[in-house]
């Protein structure tokens, strides 16, 4: 490539800044150039620039991990509790999984990372769940308009199927990450169900589901209320319609329509 | 003309203010500056009001991750979406960084200092070219604040932003502030490195407040406009001898919405005062 030069010098800044090794890289900053394959003209530049040099490596790990700290408060505190945050943060950041130019993005790819990679897990196995459940309100609020299917209606009826407000999200966890904090940020082990939805004024929410309710919101998406009441067995038809129909007024629920 | 529209000195549309600002049409800002990268492909309440108030008010774009002097690929979907989002706004002109954002698809979200170098001139001039051919409006580029150079210089800075100005054919996004900031890490004197460059290029001039670490000073945006740093915008304006919008940046330690509108009206009063008497200031040097 033409420009051989130039893309060395960024690939090492680059490395400056995400890498361990730049950790120390004031010990040493022409061997370090060196190290990247730099001829020594640059390498005594990076000399005679340690000092700015080194404040792109704060500057720019500022940048990538204050969005991470912003998000994910309890991840954080649980980390930082037990001596392992600096070790995720570098981790996550040597694995240059950010590849998105949308700063929002960023505390997605740390997510999208801890499920990729599994860090930490074998140690706390509900680390994906915490991590996620403390992203998960942030992308409902922020999930991008979609046109929802013609013909919705707001009032259940047996026949019909429901179809969710698109930002509505429905997950379940092993573990109640939902009710941990700061200050006790190691969930009790049991099955949880939530579900997540934008309320009237466009603000996130939190339902605790219970299991059965959690599984007619999956099925009767896909098959008739009546069908899924029955497999289901849930013999008050009144309070499951009922249910439905609060969901639509929280905004959970986009609408009804027939199941086909 | 389009351009007349703004004039002034406006702000930047932050998050925490759009509700408030989205309320209230009478805030007086003549326009806002908007990062397109926080609103393309966004979505709920906030983007809402982001784009009630980009549809009602005069807005100009300036971006934050295009790695104009990287070697990535542009994100081809993104120009799409940025070229229909420009066009939306009816933005004049489009402003990106003079840097480097991204190494190998890896983005760094911080502005990276380009090599000042013949081989760098050559390369950046020729991508800022190729994205100004993908882009519906005219292309700014805005000088960074640097903390070091990048390997071992062929030309100082002054030399390396008018270079590829002039080889890419774009505007200058003048950014006062950085070049003050510049000017305290670097120990020169500001408005002689103005008075070097091609002001005939510059459409638009940001300001914005810094801070002191150490021995380094850091374009925070996170503090009040410092009057030797308005006195230079004064300078600028000055010796440019026609208005150019100014933009208030504030990114961090943003501050209530009526004290930010303070901020600007201190610095339209300074805008004012200059271009109310062309003649002041406008000597050499």
């Amino acid at each position: 490539m033409a420009e051989a030069r130039t893309l060395a010098l960024q690939r090492t800044l680059a490395a400056l800044v995400l890498d361990p090794e730049g950790g120390t890289f004031e010990d040493d900053p022409p061997r370090f150039a060196r190290s990247h394959g730099l001829p020594e003209v640059d390498a005594q530049s990076f000399q005679r620039f340690s000092e700015g040099l080194a404040a792109y490596r704060e500057l720019a790990r500022l940048s990538l991990v204050d969005p991470i700290e912003t998000m994910f408060p309890i991840t954080k505190a649980l980390l930082v509790r037990e001596g392992a945050w600096e070790a995720c943060v570098d981790t996550f950041l040597q694995a240059r999984c950010v590849v998105s130019q949308h700063y929002r993005d960023i505390a997605p790819a740390f997510l999208g990372w801890l499920a990729e990679t599994g860090w930490g897990q074998a140690t706390w196995p509900f680390l994906l769940e915490l991590a996620h459940v403390e992203l998960l309100e942030v992308l409902v609020a922020r999930f991008p308009e979609a046109d929802l299917p013609p013909g919705l209606h707001p009032d259940p009826d047996p026949g019909d199927r429901l179809v969710l407000d698109p930002a509505t999200q429905m997950v379940s966890y092993h573990h109640a990450v939902h009710q941990t904090s700061e200050e006790a940020p190691v969930p009790e082990a049991r099955p949880t169900h939530l579900l997540a939805y934008r309320d009237a004024e466009g603000r996130p929410q939190l339902m605790d589901l219970t299991p059965a309710a959690a599984a007619l919101l999956t099925r009767a998406q896909t098959e008739s209320l009546a069908e899924a009441t029955a497999a289901l067995e849930l013999t008050d038809p009144a309070a499951t319609l009922s249910l439905l129909r609060d969901l639509h007024d929280r905004g959970a629920v986009a609408g009804f329509q027939a199941a086909s | 003309m389009a351009r007349d529209r703004f004039m002034g000195v406006g702000l930047g549309l932050r998050r925490p203010h759009l509700e408030a600002v989205a309320a209230r049409p009478d805030h007086g800002v003549p326009f806002w500056e908007t990062c397109p990268e926080n609103v393309i492909g966004d979505g709920g309440r906030p983007h809402r009001e982001a784009c009630a108030i980009l549809d009602r008010d005069p807005v100009l774009t300036h971006g934050l991750a295009i790695s104009v002097g990287g070697f990535d690929p542009w994100d081809e979907d993104y120009l799409r979406d940025l070229g229909r989002f420009l066009v939306r706004t009816g933005t004049p002109w489009h402003s990106e960084h003079l840097c480097f954002t991204s190494v190998d698809g890896s983005f760094l979200h911080e502005l990276l200092p380009i090599p000042f170098t013949r081989e760098a001139v050559r390369h950046t001039v020729a991508r800022a070219r190729d994205l100004q051919a993908r882009l519906p409006v005219p292309l700014l580029l805005e000088n960074i604040t640097y903390y070091a150079e990048l390997g071992a210089a062929e030309m100082d800075e002054a030399a390396f932003i008018t270079e590829v100005l002039e080889g890419a054919d774009v505007g200058w996004l003048l950014d006062v502030n950085n070049v003050y900031v510049n000017a305290l890490n670097f120990g020169f004197d500001p408005k002689a490195w103005l008075a070097r460059m091609p002001m005939e290029r510059v459409a638009q001039l940001h300001i914005a407040g810094h801070k002191r670490f150490g021995t380094l000073t850091v374009d925070t945006h996170g503090a009040d406009v410092i009057d030797p740093v308005i006195e230079l915008m004064q300078w600028t304006l000055a010796r440019l001898g026609h208005p150019v919008p100014v933009l208030l940046e504030r990114d961090n330690h943003i501050p209530d919405l009526e004290v930010l509108l303070a901020e600007r009206s201190r610095l339209q009063a300074a805008y004012d005062d200059v271009l109310a008497v062309p003649v002041r200031g406008g000597g050499h040097g």
